[in-house]
């Protein structure tokens, strides 16, 4: 625990150096967060800053003159992050293939169903482009804003993929990366051309910086995949499609990835637990308990894949503002049968923001990231408990904070 | 009959036929007044005590069987046959349409019940199928009309003679009533019954009216058989499946209207119901279906085994031929025997039972004296595959001998 | 406020940086990669270890190795998923995984043909899937220019990618319900669209071991068979004249190939088996005929009316691929012989034509009919032993028939050192109603145990027995095993299990 006095004075690092800081200051003195990176904090002191965390803590004292918000009985985690969603946006299949297609072409700002989801403690949102085989770049919103530029935390979060135990998908995703080699080559040649006009050239003579030439658009989001500059997000159906995938990743050991998956009733993907938990994979998925394949016995697959050793992240187990409503709920159910709690705090925060590449902003309490809160009158798992309000980037946007 | 024309064979096998000659000449002597003496490695006669006789005898006279049992010296003037083999009492099948030869005329799909019709004008005698089920080890079929409608009509008991009569063939016109209560009368046939309460209400209404006219001693002509079935004097099977369909089936058989019936098919989840089916004392023909994949648990539930193990009286297998073939009827034993079951008790299921809950096992089902002489020999477990049967004698003629005939199956 | 990556604010800039890096030596990914992900690839490297070989032993068992032996309490040894030793005290490695088969007897891997696509993908064949009767010109393998027809890998080569192989491989689910229930029936092959899949679980490598091997000819219509023997007459003579242009030192012009046929150059060569789909007495004389004219062994499915021409085909060194059980009554106007007969595999056996059993239905039948389908294919065998076939011909009509048939006979269909490890362990006679398979071992792994499933672990069941997992150590250090304390271990689980059968 850092043992540290909450002052405007430490807070100098933050401030341009030039202008005197005026901070817009407030401290949130709680009975209990939630942080999920450092786990919880009883009687937490958060200290927020311009939207921002500034630290957090267990009863930090505060400098006079800083406002504190008391609630000695609430409980603060991080907003929700839903990062897998077509909420808001046209509800219709796409069925084009192509990396380059990027969803936040298509938000329109207007929409009110993230206003709505806002309210249920949803404050970030990562959108998927439609589309099939390689379906393009998703984007992560924050569910506030009159602009595109506004709503839009970040861009080329990841490249959606499907995969299946099917030869045409498998083939899609081969060829693309097949296109990738082919582009490896010609800067390959340019730089083989530009070593010999270097070669050439007197020692006098000015150096040319080498300039690899410009991609294909459809090109480039492969290539980052292969450089890690951005992950993949692979949907997947049963555990057979798991297999397939590493059978077409099997040259491509650098790619980073997550699985997702919808849980439903027969899924097989116990099978692969063990394998995915080995690679501590990311499996993004509903909160859902399904029946045994040819059973009703039930089984609590992001449990036994918690277990295993994987990650787990959960999306609402419909794509809907209902959905992203009982999301919590649903959650719960899974804690009550066996998942542990941590786990499924983190599997709506932290680990859906770094499935969204933004878990340096979002998804958790910790000081340097955005100040998405949501309190709550007690535990969250427990079904009287009331969302009493959810802050956005410091901005309460929902409820009120009762003293 | 063409198909039975393995020429080939026959030939091939004909000194097996000049070796074994006096048996095929006795084969003659058993349907007359003479006496045809048969001795058996092994008689599983079927009967109430199970007996097995290892060696074991058998004579026949006027085709009836006149001593079974452990053997004895043969009468006077008689020749001895000794065979190889188990000889078994001759199978029942108490479901099966190869009435033609094939799927056609078993149904009129215009009223949804038909009480006054028979089967027996489609019957052809010793078609191809018939010959093929003897050929197996099947001697008795109930040859039914089809389950398209609630009462479908009236089946006949006919033994699968390879070259006989109609008259010479039947056991038993009309040998029961075919009733069909859930699923495939609800496909159409007849304006109301397309529901399970249209269907409950055509077959109730029906019975009603029959046991009124009795009552009343009138005699309605096309409920004549009907009020027989209320009177048990002729037994009715029923063709349902499903819990749902099985436990209706059982309270309106059973209890509204008591009758000598016998339910048929019982599949899917049916045997879910199986305890209450045994409760009642209904006893269940069950078959084609004799597995279940409905259980959930994960478990291929071999319903056979379930309604047995619930202890559903006579339990007996059928084929509802052509859906297996009338001459597979002894797989039905050997899948259901896979399941978990006793193999010499799936032998009974497939003769004694069905015989007795069909209200013919003072005729046929088992290797007692009085009765029919149908024997069926076969070089091994009857239920294998890979046995062969080797002489069938119905009403104590022989029938078929591979031997002389050339293997038909 | 914005909070942006800095890597998003110039994606193309920063991603041509990382091309310029990664072609640099010692290239190390920076962008995003936090902690977790760099352990990621550290376990990923840890898998890749070497390992030591794979060793799996079924102890104590009676071996019948399809070939006509039988090993009363013998041991079968695996290394790799290759069969490395049959017999008795042999030296067995001390890490090896062991099952305790005393009592249990041991069989080849049954190969079924005609299976639907429902076994290895899960489901029902999707559109597409159709059998292909008759002569389908697509499966030619196109004649290319200054390709040495003897150099048989090129060939293959060409061949080698056909549709059914590359979509049963990229389709192949070894987790689906259909798969475990074939593999629980005994069948451990299946032949799919042509091609020979081996019925691996848990994993997708190395399942098409053949495919392409038979080519479908049509020979039912005068059309058809005047083409196919003109397609044939061609082929040969061409193969002559190339042979004699090899031989003479390769004087003059090469033969021309203009016109051949290439899957009927493929067939004379012996590299593919021609295929038949005919019943028909007439059609089966015939293709008999051109068999023996052209020199090749047909393979003929279905077969009904094979018994009437036992002889001529037994000539022709066919192979059949019947269904003992199948009906079909004599044509009526035929005076000679006809229609099916339960004696067809028995006849056409003794008449020395390869008799392949081949299920009533390709499919698997969940809907409550029994014993007619995909996995009781043991019963159909049985069928054929019915119609007077041996028992053991009977089992090779399972087993090493059908894999000849698929050109897959070196790897499977019987138990023999070097050859795959496909063995079931079986509680009795493979051919026999009641018989269960206990394990079911494909590729030297166990991929069946029926009772660790759910399906049949209620029937019948064993009394516990030890299957020991491979020791995590790679120590393959040689020691004196204690080989007989294991053997008495067995021999006592042996008479357990004896007394169990017998009840």
């Amino acid at each position: 625990m850092i043992l540290s006095t909450v002052t405007i004075g430490s807070l100098a690092w933050l401030a341009p150096p030039a202008a005197e800081p005026v901070p817009d200051l407030l401290a949130l003195r709680v009975g209990r967060a939630e942080t999920i990176s450092q786990g919880t904090i009883e009687n937490a002191v958060i200290l927020i800053d311009g939207g921002q965390i500034v630290i957090v803590g267990e009863d930090l004292p505060i400098e006079r003159g800083i406002p504190i918000i008391d609630l000695p009985d609430a409980v603060v985690m991080p907003g929700f992050v839903n990062c897998r969603s077509r909420l808001g946006l046209d509800s219709r299949a796409g069925t084009v293939s192509d990396p380059e297609v990027r969803v936040s072409d298509e938000i329109y700002p207007r929409t009110s169903d993230w206003t709505d989801v806002l309210e249920y403690g949803v404050t970030t949102i990562g959108l998927y482009p439609p589309g099939r085989g390689i379906a393009g770049l998703a984007a992560a919103i924050r569910p506030k804003g009159d602009s595109v530029d506004e709503l839009l935390l970040a861009d080329d979060c990841y490249l959606t993929m499907y995969i299946g135990a099917d030869r045409s998908a498998k083939k899609l995703v081969r060829d693309a990366f097949e296109e990738v080699d082919k582009y490896m080559e010609k800067v390959e040649k340019a730089r083989e051309k530009w070593q010999k006009d270097q070669d050439k050239k007197k020692k006098d003579d000015e150096k040319e910086a080498f300039e690899p030439p410009v991609p294909e658009p459809e090109v480039l989001p492969m290539l980052k995949l292969r450089t890690q500059e951005l992950r993949a997000q692979f949907s997947i159906s049963k555990a057979a499609d798991y297999l397939h995938l590493l059978d077409v990743l099997e040259s491509e050991a650098d790619v980073l990835y997550d699985i997702q998956i919808d849980l439903r009733d027969d899924l097989d993907l116990f099978y692969i637990s063990d394998q995915l938990g080995e690679a501590h994979t990311r499996v993004i998925c509903d909160p859902e308990i399904i029946d045994h394949p040819g059973t009703r016995r039930a089984r609590n697959l992001p449990a036994e894949l918690h277990a295993a050793g994987a990650k787990v992240a959960f999306i609402p187990r419909s794509d809907s503002v209902t959905g992203n409503r009982d999301w919590l709920e649903d959650v719960a159910h899974m804690v009550a049968y066996g998942l542990d709690r941590q786990v499924a705090l983190r599997a709506m925060t932290l680990e859906p923001a770094e499935a969204l590449n933004v878990g340096a902003l979002v998804g958790s309490i910790e000081a340097g990231k955005a100040a998405n809160l949501l309190i709550f009158d007690g535990d969250p798992f427990e079904a009287q408990t009331e969302l009493t309000a959810v802050m956005l980037e410091g901005e309460i946007v929902h409820g009120e904070l009762d003293q | 009959m063409s198909f039975l024309g393995c020429t080939h064979l026959a030939v091939a096998a004909f000194t097996g036929l000049v070796a074994l000659a006096p048996a095929a000449r006795a084969g003659q002597q058993g349907a007359d007044g003479e006496v045809l003496a048969l001795r058996f490695d092994r008689v599983v006669t079927c009967d109430a005590k199970d007996t097995v006789y290892d060696p074991g005898m058998i004579l026949v006279q006027g085709g009836k069987l006149t001593y079974v049992g452990p053997p004895i010296d043969a009468p006077e003037g008689t020749e001895l046959v000794e065979l190889e083999g188990w000889a078994i009492p001759g199978m029942v099948d108490l479901h099966s349409h190869v009435v033609t030869d094939g799927w056609g005329g078993i149904n009129d799909m215009v009223l949804p019940a038909n009480p006054d019709l028979s089967s027996a004008p489609t019957i052809k005698p010793s078609n191809q199928q018939l010959r093929l089920a003897c050929a197996s080890g099947v001697t008795t079929q109930f040859l039914i009309p089809g389950s398209g409608t609630s009462i479908g009509g009236f089946g006949v008991l006919f033994k699968s003679k390879t070259q006989a009569t109609y008259a010479e063939c039947v056991l038993a016109d009309p040998g029961g009533m075919k009733v069909a209560q859930a699923y495939n009368p609800e496909r159409g046939g007849g304006d109301v019954g397309r529901t399970r309460a249209g269907l409950y209400w055509i077959l109730s209404r029906v019975n009603r009216e029959a046991i009124a006219s009795r009552e009343h001693g009138l005699d309605v002509f096309h409920l004549r058989n009907l009020a027989k079935v209320h009177a048990k004097e002729l037994p009715v099977l029923i063709h349902t499946a499903g819990s749902d369909g099985v436990t209706a089936t059982v309270r309106m058989w059973r209890d509204e209207f008591p009758t000598m019936s016998v339910l048929s098919h019982g599949s899917f989840d049916g045997w879910t119901t199986a305890p209450y089916v045994a409760r009642m004392g209904m006893p269940v023909n069950h078959g084609p279906r004799t597995f279940d994949t409905y259980a959930r648990d994960g478990r291929i539930v071999g319903s056979s085994r379930e309604y047995v193990e619930a202890g559903v009286p006579l339990f007996s297998l059928n084929t509802d031929a052509p859906v297996i073939p009338a001459h597979e009827l002894f797989l039905q034993g050997s899948m259901s025997a896979r399941q978990g079951l006793d193999s010499r008790l799936m032998l009974r299921a497939l003769t004694i039972h069905p015989a007795e809950s069909f209200g013919i096992g003072d005729r046929v089902g088992s290797l007692e004296v009085g009765k029919d002489a149908d024997i069926v020999v076969f070089d091994g477990d009857p239920i294998d595959p890979r046995s062969h049967v080797e002489h069938v004698w119905i009403d104590g003629e022989l029938q078929y001998r591979p031997s002389v005939h050339g293997q038909w199956f | 406020m914005k909070i942006l990556p800095t890597f998003l604010l110039a994606p193309a800039a920063l991603a041509l940086g990382g091309i310029c890096s990664a072609l640099t030596p010692g290239f190390a990914p920076t962008g995003f990669l936090d902690d977790d992900e760099e352990d990621e690839a550290a376990v990923a490297e840890e898998v890749e270890e070497e390992e030591g070989p794979h060793w799996l032993l079924l102890e104590g068992g009676d071996i019948f190795t399809g070939t006509g032996a039988v090993l009363r309490g013998a041991d079968l040894l695996s290394k790799d998923g290759i069969i490395e030793e049959i017999g008795y005290d042999f030296w067995v490695p001390e890490d090896a995984e062991r099952i305790d088969c005393s009592g249990l007897r041991l069989y080849p891997g049954m190969v079924a043909l005609s299976a639907t696509s429902r076994v290895t993908q899960g489901s029902f064949a999707p559109a597409g899937e159709v059998e292909q009767p008759g002569y389908d010109p697509s499966l030619d393998v196109p004649a290319e220019d200054g390709v040495d027809i003897w150099d048989f890998d090129a060939i293959d080569a060409a061949a080698a990618m056909t549709e059914a192989e590359s979509r049963i491989a990229e389709a192949y689910d070894p987790f689906s319900t259909y798969l475990i229930l074939t593999l629980a029936a005994g069948i451990t092959t299946v032949e799919q669209s042509n091609a020979a899949v081996k019925l691996r679980r848990y994993e997708i490598k190395d399942v098409v071991m053949r495919e392409g091997f038979l080519i479908s000819l049509s020979y039912s219509t005068a059309d058809s068979r005047r083409r196919t023997r003109a397609d044939f007459a061609l082929a040969s003579t061409y193969l002559r004249d190339f042979r004699a242009w090899e031989e003479g030192g390769k004087d003059g012009d090469e033969p021309s190939k203009k016109g051949v046929n290439s899957s009927v150059l493929k067939i004379l060569m012996g590299d593919g088996r021609a295929k038949f789909n005919a019943d028909d007495r007439d059609e089966l004389l015939a293709i008999a005929r051109l068999a023996q004219e052209f020199g090749f062994r047909p393979v003929i499915e279905g077969c009904r009316e094979g018994w009437v021409v036992a002889d001529e085909l037994g000539r022709a060194g066919a192979t059949a691929i019947v269904s003992p059980r199948d009906r079909r009554w004599k044509d009526e106007l035929q005076v000679a012989d006809g229609g099916s007969s339960i004696e067809n595999a028995a006849i056409l056996h003794a008449a020395g034509v390869q008799v392949a059993v081949e299920p009533l239905s390709g499919s698997i039948d969940l809907g409550g009919i029994a014993g007619r389908d995909l996995l009781h294919l043991n019963i159909d065998a049985g069928f054929a032993i019915r119609g007077g076939l041996s028992e053991q011909a009977g089992l090779e009509a399972v087993t090493i028939v059908p894999a000849r048939v698929m050109g897959v006979d070196h790897r499977v269909g019987s138990l023999e050192v070097g050859k795959d490890a496909d063995v079931l362990v079986t509680d009795g006679d493979l051919l026999h109603y009641e018989t269960f398979v206990q394990y079911a071992v494909v590729g030297g792994k166990l991929a069946y145990e029926k009772s660790e499933e759910l399906f049949y672990a209620h029937i019948r069941p064993l009394p516990e027995r030890e299957v020991v997992e491979a020791s995590q150590e790679g120590d393959v250090e040689v020691e004196d095993a204690d080989d007989e304390g294991d053997d008495e271990d067995g021999d006592d689980d042996g008479d357990e299990d004896e007394d169990e059968d017998e009840d």
